[in-house]
């Protein structure tokens, strides 16, 4: 059985003009936050210990651990909290509750961790509810919230109070259990948007869009003090954390800085340090997100990077984990100086670089990112080919990727090969046809007659295979700039979605929409390997092995199917789920290591046996 | 649809003496009768069976599956096939499909049935699974 050596795990999901909400593990330094439908637990001393859960339906928005470290609760987009054991790898669910009728926002533990609070998007009275996390039965009534409730957090210490703030600009305190609603308080100018109880439960704190935050007794709900303004936030405050000894607080905001606070002896807070972003005029070093872990202050950027910062160094983060928010769609890899790197891109157009063993290195610098169609990388460049009907060709290692090398397509493009052994000669399908490139100009565009889906050139740049919508593949030879057809190989019943040649040209691969995928003779054109219809949906990419023994391929069905040459079909290996909601591209490292990724943003590496 | 006598002759002594590991039908259309394609010895493996099933065309088979359980007991059950495979023509599976139970009705004894339309579904693991 294959097992994974590497996992890159993706970046918190964020959104532009809210905040999202981290939080941490009790017993070991890690952080745990969402993508898309996945909890991902993560050491922040080692990040490249993930821990993933998956079983969520709908797009996760919120974890928190219980207090005693044994549980997770887990709040989605669609109303529901599930309850599940931290430790082992299939996380049992423990408990499953419809909490809200809307999305959860934020969701918290009692510190006997019997009781849940969770806070969000509900139709009328529902936005708060607590609950008896083992039964679901209700402790109060929340009145008191007209819109939806952003942040909630439950007193550390008894006697038990939750405070709540939300989008009507309200912060409200509750006394219970059973939970009553006390006081409100409308200090706020604009959206509530965290709400925390520092460690001792003696006070919490408000932090909100109109820039301010605010101090309230713990005990009675009622202000104490505010953020002095001096050197304060220059934008909408997203987050706020309260150092381990409760006399520090971290806040991030939109005006790309993280600041913290020491508390006053009056109840007020003034700025100590102001921890910085690069600036420009984007808005991805905006800060979304932050955790005060024992010594670790992390800060989040709305561009999915997680900040490490240093008090010694406001100026840079002392460590940045990054990688990929959306969908990845195109991966490709090779050796690169000593070590071997391997290129993802996502769905919004970025382009990523990691290095085996060592985890992510930078993201490629580009002025208008555009969704990869595809990648390939090969003898010191890296060719890619956009929706913004261009091909461009990055020298490695290199950390921009601009308009340097770019080859003016006049269509969108489908599929990208290059040859093996001669990287200038290139082939690409697109809507108009198949273009033959050569170096740095389209030698010539074919219109071959039928709609091409996929295509292949041979290593050495001789033969073309392009597979087209009615199953087909039809076999070209390179004369020159033209392309003359040699033959015809049926097989397939269904569009080809993927054609590959083997490294050594003796051979090619082939997969199609309906599943199936087939190894083929170079010469003779003759069926090699056949009944690979292990995958229950769309075949997506396929990818030989350097010792052209191995081939593995990938599916919109979650799985990866590795088929070795030697042996029978029947003893394939396989890789079950390997990416929550459908694998993108497969690529070997070497005989026994392949990368994956997918639609769930990761980046995964497995050894197989 | 008949069904000729040599076939549940080889189903009882398939059940009865264990004396083979399968039996392969066809339906022969121009008598409308099941009959005997294909009798395979106790010997023969997994794989030969799956070799004598043909790529394009229905057939019904019956094989025994022997194996260990959980608790250490040698058992063996037989699994009926009815074996329809995408790839062959329409006329064949229609044919095929509404004469299965009449045909199944006449092997008694059989523990479960599967139905394949290509060869991953018919593969040992499966058996695995559905067998205890």
């Amino acid at each position: 059985m294959a097992e994974l050596a590497e996992m890159h795990a993706a970046m918190p999901t964020t959104e532009r003009g809210r905040g999202i909400l981290v939080s941490a593990d009790p017993k070991t330094p890690a952080i745990v936050y969402c993508n898309g439908r996945t909890v991902f637990i993560r050491r922040l001393d080692n990040p490249l210990e993930v821990d993933v859960y998956r079983e969520h339906p709908a797009p996760v928005s919120v974890a928190r651990f219980s207090p005693n470290g044994e549980w997770v609760a887990s709040g989605d987009a669609a109303g529901t909290v599930r309850i599940w054991a931290r430790a082992g790898p299939e996380h049992t669910l423990k408990y499953e509750y419809r909490a809200l009728s809307g999305r959860i926002d934020d969701l918290d533990w009692s510190p006997d961790g019997q009781r849940i609070v969770v806070s969000g998007d509900g139709k009328g009275k529902s936005m708060v509810r607590a609950f008896l996390w083992d039964t679901g039965t209700n402790v109060g009534s929340f009145d008191g919230h007209s819109k939806r409730v952003l942040s909630c957090t439950f007193r550390p210490v008894r006697p038990f109070r939750v405070a709540t703030g939300g989008e009507d600009f309200l912060v409200n305190y509750y006394e219970g259990p059973p939970f009553r609603f006390k006081t409100s308080h409308r200090e706020h100018s604009n959206f509530v948007n965290c709400v925390r109880f520092s460690p001792d439960g003696s006070k919490f704190i408000t932090t909100g869009s109109d820039k301010k935050g605010f101090f309230y007794s713990g005990q009675t709900g009622e202000k104490i003090g505010e953020l002095l303004s001096e050197n304060g936030h220059a934008g909408s405050i997203y987050a706020a954390s309260w150092s381990p000894d409760g006399k520090q607080i971290l806040t991030v905001s939109a005006d790309k800085t993280a600041k913290i606070w020491d508390m006053l002896e009056d109840g007020n807070a003034k700025v100590s340090t102001t921890f910085k972003f690069s600036g420009g005029s984007g808005a991805e070093d905006m800060q979304v997100g932050c955790l005060w872990l024992k010594d670790y202050l992390i800060s989040i950027s709305l561009g999915g990077c997680i900040n490490y910062l240093s008090c010694s160094n406001p100026g840079s983060p002392s460590r940045v984990l990054s990688g990929h928010i959306k969908n990845i769609t195109a991966i490709t890899a090779a050796a690169v100086g000593s070590g071997f790197e391997f290129f993802s891109s996502s769905y919004d157009g970025v382009i990523c670089r990691w290095v085996y063993g060592a985890g992510f290195k930078a993201k490629l610098e580009t002025k208008n990112p555009v969704h990869v169609k595809a990648m390939v990388a090969m003898a010191g460049n890296l060719f890619t080919c956009g929706l913004d009907n261009k091909l461009r060709m990055c020298p490695l290692p290199g950390e921009t990727y601009g308009d340097s090398e770019m080859v003016e397509l006049k269509s969108q493009p489908k599929d990208l090969d290059v040859a093996l052994n001669c990287p200038h000669t290139a082939i690409m399908t697109s809507e108009a046809g198949v273009l033959l490139i050569q170096g740095s100009a389209v030698v010539s565009t074919n219109n071959l007659g039928f709609t091409a889906t996929a295509s292949a050139i041979s290593p050495d740049g001789s033969e073309v295979i392009v597979g087209s919508q009615d199953g087909k593949l039809y076999i070209y030879s390179v004369k020159g700039d033209t392309l003359l057809q040699e033959a015809v190989v049926e097989g397939h019943r269904g569009p080809v979605t993927t054609v590959r040649y083997s490294p050594n040209g003796s051979m090619f691969a082939s997969g199609d929409s309906n599943r199936e995928a087939f190894v083929w003779d170079g010469v003779s054109h003759e069926v090699k390997m056949k009944n690979m219809v292990y995958h229950t949906a769309k075949i997506t990419c396929l990818a030989w092995s350097p010792d052209n023994l191995k081939v593995a391929t990938g599916s919109v069905d979650t799985n990866i199917f590795v088929y070795n040459l030697e042996k029978p079909v029947s003893a394939k290996i396989m890789i079950k789920g390997a990416h929550l909601g459908g694998v993108n591209g497969v690529i070997f490292k070497d005989e026994s290591t392949l990368i994956s990724a997918g639609d769930d943003a990761c980046v995964r590496v497995w050894k197989l046996p | 649809m008949g069904v000729e006598e040599a076939c549940r002759r080889a189903f009882l002594e398939l059940q009865r003496k264990k004396a083979h590991r399968y039996i392969v039908f066809k339906i022969e259309e121009k008598r409308k009768t099941v009959v005997v394609e294909k009798i395979g010895e106790v010997d023969e493996s997994y794989e030969d069976f799956r070799a004598s099933l043909p790529d394009a065309d229905c057939r019904y088979a019956v094989y025994d599956y022997d194996f260990v359980t959980d608790d250490n007991c040698q058992k063996s059950k037989i699994f009926f096939i009815a074996w329809s495979p995408d790839i062959a023509r329409i006329r064949t599976k229609f044919l095929y499909a509404t004469s299965k139970d009449k045909f199944k009705n006449e092997l008694d004894g059989v523990h479960y049935e599967m139905q394949a339309t290509d060869p991953t579904e018919i593969a040992i693991d499966i058996m695995k699974e559905r067998a205890h």
